[in-house]
């Protein structure tokens, strides 16, 4: 497993571990494989170099993820369910970043931004730097990092 | 003495776990208020009497450190105890933050984290925590 990849699954795991207290599973049951889309959420970040994480969830997850982090037992809002899964791309991706770029390196994460058709989200052809999966109760969440051109220069010298 | 607190945080979701971890830490809270970016933060703050703002750091409108800058600036509120609820983790982020005097928390926290610095941060002595119904839960934020 590349680093990029090993740095990407340890956020994800820990982000909906302590955020959404869902317990990840780095493997799939058959259930989790073959889950349908339900969101899709991206969040950009600047810095040494620039890029994109794609979260994309799959099963009927996002209710539950939404009320385990407000600690209601009441079903969130669909605008509740949506930041809260923002939330978690925002955490993912700052949590990821010091991983890959080294911890003195400054970026700038902006909003999540919410994707309307997430089928069409989990179904691109966009090449990724790198993807986790990762199971999630009856579902799982893929994590695409989307780097710059510029990401290769500075992660080459950053391992040297 | 009871604290009263700001939560800047443009996700209501994150503010609303913050204000929860608050509850666990067992400390003397008064009013909470809460604001969506840093511009309404600081018309809170004109408005009440606050004795500490948790702020995130990337917010439209206006950004936590340009909201930190305004507070410092500002005779009237320049001593707020103020400590930063944030994703990012660079060290040369903090070490800018501390310059500023306001501690970090590092996203996902745990309220025994945050407990810790609202002690250190606002002067809150252990004497006036006793009594208070402080139990760890094991939860993270």
């Amino acid at each position: 497993m590349n680093k990029l990849k090993a740095t990407l699954i340890k956020a994800t795991v820990l982000t909906f571990e302590q955020l959404s207290f869902l317990l990840p599973t780095e493997e799939l049951d058959e259930k989790q494989q073959n889950a349908r889309p339900e969101a899709a959420v991206s969040v950009e970040f600047q810095g040494p170099f620039s890029g994109k994480l794609l979260l994309i969830l799959y099963g009927q997850l996002l209710s539950n993820i939404a009320a385990n982090m407000l600690g209601q037992e009441d079903a969130p809002s669909k605008k509740q369910q949506q930041d809260a899964f923002g939330e978690i791309a925002n955490v993912i991706c700052g949590n990821m970043l010091p991983g890959i770029a080294g911890s003195k390196e400054v970026f700038q994460i902006f909003a999540p931004q919410w994707i309307r058709n997430a089928g069409s989200a989990a179904a691109g052809k966009e090449t990724s730097a790198a993807e986790a999966r990762v199971g999630l109760d009856l579902g799982r969440v893929d994590v695409r990092l989307f780097l710059s051109s510029d990401a290769v220069h500075f992660l080459k010298e950053h391992e040297q | 003495m009871a604290i009263n607190v700001l939560v800047v945080d443009d996700s209501a979701v994150m503010r609303a776990m913050i204000i929860k971890a608050l509850h666990l830490c067992g400390l003397p809270l008064g009013e909470i208020h809460q604001a969506a970016n840093g511009k309404d933060g600081l018309k809170v703050l004109d408005k009440n009497w606050i004795d500490l703002s948790l702020v995130d750091i990337n917010m439209p409108v206006m950004g936590g450190v340009e909201m930190i800058d305004k507070v410092r600036e500002n005779p009237d509120m320049a001593d707020l105890a103020i400590i930063v609820v944030s994703t990012e983790s660079s060290e040369t982020r903090i070490e800018m933050l501390e310059k500023k005097k306001a501690g970090f928390v590092h996203k996902p926290f745990s309220p025994e984290v945050l407990r810790k610095l609202i002690i250190e941060k606002t002067g809150v002595t252990d004497e006036q925590v006793k009594g208070d119904a402080y139990q760890s839960n094991g939860f993270d934020f």
